[in-house]
């Protein structure tokens, strides 16, 4: 970690592949914690996460990690873990001799080669299947191996790129939560998605990149406000919606008001989120309208999304 | 203490050289000289007097495919594959991302299939030798004779290798170029007069073959055994080629080392 606890930086990064824009004018960083890195395919994640892993050399800008360059800097991966997106392996090993073997080029001693193999196939529940060839793993527990092999050697930068793609839901939650028992103090974890409600299920800290640029960055609430010109829509479960929505119709900021009859609620439109809860609590404050639920429907990451890149 | 980088790829790849499927087809591909050499055996113990003498089988037929063809084979799949096969099979991000300067990953990969193609086609070598002088233990000129063919085999395979292993490095199509060039070029070149044969590596290899030099004259079946394998050459000082086949070896594994830490490799998605 550098001096300011950023782990990663990057600073006016840019890459191309001959003339195909990768990653454009890139500055950030990211420091502990889990952050999601969020787009469509072809954003630019991938493309990220490998000059972040020294993968790939940067054709413009500078990427570092704990102050010291990745490319062609091996002794920077005993900082990092990186579990690909690609579902590739040595197919004619077992999951133990996968893990073994790769830790073997930390050039530990066999001892603590078997126990740090042990200890990550146990944190990724194949301690059972770890004895057959990987071939043989379903979708789910090749995903885990890979997990298990990027946090083997207990890293204290993990960088997971789309590591929930192709799961089902039981497999998810499982990765999930092992993502999550990783983060503990100190630890970096950065984790690519283009699935939104996957990076949400994660962390609230995210980076939206889209077409190689990077469109924002913080906490989805921080992002929410960043795009405060842009109608947000609130949800108000009451016994009187309509009453409710008379006392809203008359203000400059709402912009619309529909009634949703099978929920119950009135949908508020309205270009200024902060004084509409403001007016809200003062009502429900003063019993004018029993208030049994707010919801903003679109308070998520896809609609955050949607709006930045204008749809 | 700590394992050297060179000495964990080396580990590291010799299971997968050991565990891969193209390894169980080549070991059988390599032991063709082995169930020919048997065959040739049992068929001149059946019949006595007929047949072919067991020197002139072993330089002429055994030599002839191990050194211009089976060496030539195996350095070019396994050399080539030291990381085209990293790169089709998207593997080589694992490796990439750990401690391991890409050098030594060059180098120890390199070792490890080189090992490896080493105790097979020599043991192939050596089987097939043994089978087929089984009744001439004690004539000393061929056991001369096997050890500069195995000479031979053990440097082509080391040059042979390097060379395809800096092809793998840098050419999508490296199996398309190595075949052209081992039954293209080396094929032809070597059997040009003069000076233009010694631009095959070839060359070289057949010049560590013994000759009429070696004390092998025509009456010991010295040029006649083998007279397949030096048609047309014109050979240089054993010195001399091992000295040009060591260098050669050398600067292709360091040009190897060094595409490779300079390379992107992309993987097709």
């Amino acid at each position: 970690m550098s001096g300011n606890g950023t782990a990663i930086r990057a600073s006016k990064l840019g890459k191309w592949y001959g003339n195909v824009l990768g990653l454009s004018d890139i500055s950030i960083e990211i420091g502990a914690g889990i952050t999601g890195l969020l787009g469509p395919n072809g954003a630019g994640k991938s493309t990220f996460m490998k000059l972040i892993t020294g993968q790939l050399r940067p054709s413009i800008g500078t990427i570092t990690i704990g102050g010291r360059p990745v490319w062609n800097n091996p002794e920077v991966f005993r900082r990092i873990g990186f579990c690909p997106e690609q579902d590739a392996f040595y197919e004619d090993m077992t999951g133990r001799e996968f893990l073994t073997g790769l830790l073997g080029l930390y050039g530990y001693v066999p001892s603590e080669i078997r126990e740090r193999a042990g200890r990550a196939l146990e944190f990724v529940e194949l301690t059972e299947a770890a004895d057959r060839m990987i071939r043989g793993y379903s979708r789910g527990m090749r995903q885990r191996l890979k997990i298990s092999q990027s946090l083997a050697h207990e890293p204290d930068i993990l960088i997971l790129d789309e590591p929930l793609n192709g799961l089902d839901p039981l497999s998810k939650r499982k990765v999930i939560r092992l993502i999550k028992e990783y983060r503990t103090e100190g630890r970096t974890v950065l984790v690519s998605s283009h699935v939104l409600p996957e990076i949400e299920a994660l962390t609230k800290s995210i980076v939206l990149v889209h077409q190689g640029k990077i469109l924002a960055e913080g906490d989805i609430h921080h992002i929410r406000s960043l795009i405060d010109t842009h109608p947000h829509i609130v949800a108000v479960r009451t016994s009187d919606p309509r009453g409710l929505a008379g006392r809203f119709v008359g203000q400059a900021d709402v912009r619309s008001v529909r009634f949703d009859e099978a929920e119950g609620t009135v949908l508020f439109e309205t270009k200024n989120r902060d004084r509409f809860f403001d007016r809200l609590t003062q009502l429900a404050a003063g019993r004018e309208f029993d208030v049994e639920e707010i919801t903003s429907p679109d308070d998520n990451l896809q609609s955050v999304f949607d709006y930045l890149v204008g749809k | 203490m700590p394992t050297a980088p060179f000495l964990a790829v080396f580990r590291f790849s010799a299971k997968l050289v050991r565990r891969s499927k193209r390894t169980k087809v080549f070991v059988a591909v390599a032991a063709l000289p082995v169930v020919l050499a048997l065959v040739l055996q049992i068929n001149r113990l059946a019949s006595p007097g007929l047949g072919l003498d067991g020197l002139t089988v072993f330089s002429n037929v055994v030599m002839g495919f191990s050194l211009q063809f089976l060496v030539l084979l195996l350095s070019l799949f396994f050399g080539t594959s030291i990381t085209a096969d990293e790169v089709d099979n998207r593997t080589l991000t694992y490796p990439a991302t750990r401690p391991i300067p890409k050098m030594a990953f060059i180098l120890g990969k390199y070792a490890a299939s080189v090992s490896f193609l080493l105790i097979l086609i020599l043991a192939s070598t050596i089987l097939s030798f043994l089978i087929l002088m089984a009744d001439r233990m004690s004539y000393g000129t061929a056991w001369t004779f096997l050890g500069r063919s195995l000479a031979a085999l053990g440097f082509g395979t080391i040059c042979y290798t390097a060379l395809f292993t800096l092809a793998g490095t840098f050419l999508r199509k490296s199996i398309l170029f190595g075949l052209f060039f081992c039954f293209g070029w080396e094929n032809v070149v070597q059997y040009f007069p003069g000076t233009t044969q010694k631009f095959t590596i070839m060359h070289w290899l057949k010049s560590l073959l013994p000759g009429i030099e070696a004390g092998m004259g025509p009456s010991n079946d010295g040029t006649g055994i083998l007279k397949f394998l030096l048609f047309r050459h014109e050979p240089s000082p054993a010195w001399a080629a091992v000295l040009v086949i060591l260098a050669l070896s050398t600067a292709f594994l360091l040009l190897a080392g060094y595409i490779f830490s300079r390379k992107e490799y992309l993987f097709d998605e």
